[in-house]
């Protein structure tokens, strides 16, 4: 099949979503996407707007090890966990641009979890190509340029959907981050670079445009690919992402569960 | 006790950590974590299990060999039971007493 068809299998919804809190937002991947397992949903693209600055970290992190808590208290910067797998995310809302693709995994079948990365971002790509950026995929699962790291991705699949969340810094705040977050020697051993602060490089720098502008050409390309129809979220969502916070995500023993 | 801490991160890969103690010269309280991605979620426990109670002295391929048959129903991305095994080894050595 090729890529334009896999795109067009079925009709696709974009989300433009309201601020929401760090906590609501994990809630709403894990909610969105058994919403689109049961069938209860179509395919989505929702496009993020945090209400607050957070730390993400990855399902299979240690907490300690990734997070200075006293720094991110001092900062009143929520720490969450996320569904997927993958790496810790300093967060701020004017400073980042965020995405959730939920789809059946059809949408993939065939393709190992490697592909499966590159292509799920390709139509990002090409809109940043369009806007002037040079990026690609470097794998697993990091969108970078000469210039530097742009963003990161990550998935999961449930029941015959996969959730594919990207992060991607628009602008980034690099002494915050680094009192933040604990970056270790190790995992730059093959980047090249000593400085984690200097592999980012953000999309403001690179485009010169506003965070709106650079959301606008990502949505209009993402219409381009799926000729995606506009949405929002209903209360049947909310109420069973706030149901997950509760039960889930706003606990200790998730946060904490690798401590 | 001290826990004891070693760090892997595979070439164009991800990174593991590996927490543990050596009690009577076995591998215990261990934790995994990283940047890694598993499926299905379990299988984390699955490999923390394959390596509660082992031998500290244990070669690195017998640990990879206990890890591989831990995860033969896993996927792993970013990382591999040989992976595992090195950042396991990595934290034994640094609580050597002549490390």
């Amino acid at each position: 099949m090729h890529d334009a068809e896999r795109w067009r299998q079925w009709p696709w919804q974009v989300i433009h979503d309201t601020p929401r809190p760090p906590l609501l937002q994990m809630a709403l991947d894990e909610a969105l996407l058994a919403a689109v397992a049961a069938g209860r949903r179509p395919a989505l693209l929702r496009l993020w707007e945090w209400s607050a600055p957070a730390v993400v970290i990855g399902r299979f992190q240690s907490l300690r090890n990734e997070v200075d808590a006293a720094a991110a208290a001092r900062h009143g910067i929520t720490v969450v966990r996320r569904i997927t797998g993958g790496g810790a995310m300093f967060i701020e809302p004017g400073n980042t641009i965020t995405y959730s693709l939920i789809a059946p995994d059809r949408l993939v079948r065939g393709m190992s979890a490697g592909e499966s990365y590159a292509f799920l971002d390709a139509w990002v790509l090409a809109a940043l190509a369009a806007l002037g950026v040079v990026a690609w995929y470097q794998p697993i699962n990091d969108i970078t340029s000469a210039a530097g790291k742009i963003g990161g991705a990550a998935q999961t699949r449930r029941a015959g959907a996969v959730l594919h969340h990207v992060t991607m810094a628009y602008d980034i705040d690099a002494a915050r981050m680094l009192e933040v977050l604990r970056i270790g020697r190790e995992k730059l051993s093959d980047k090249g670079t000593a400085s984690a602060a200097r592999r980012v490089d953000p999309l403001r720098r690179q485009t010169g445009l506003t965070r709106g502008q650079v959301m606008a050409q990502l949505a209009a390309g993402f219409v381009g690919t799926t000729d995606a129809t506009p949405a929002t979220l209903g209360p049947a969502d909310l109420a069973a992402a706030e149901a997950l916070v509760a039960s889930k995500f706003a606990t200790p023993e998730w946060l904490a569960t690798l401590p | 006790m001290n826990r004891l801490h070693g760090e892997y991160k595979q070439p164009g890969g991800k990174l593991v950590v590996v927490d543990l103690l050596v009690i009577d010269g076995r591998l215990c309280q261990v934790q995994l974590s990283g940047d890694f991605f598993l499926a299905p979620d379990e299988a984390l426990g699955w490999l923390t299990d394959a390596l509660e109670a082992q031998p500290a002295d244990l070669a690195l391929e017998s640990l990879a060999a206990l890890l591989a048959a831990a995860a033969a129903d896993a996927e792993l991305l970013g990382v591999s039971p040989h992976g595992i095994a090195t950042a396991v080894c990595r934290a034994i050595a640094a609580g050597a007493p002549d490390a």
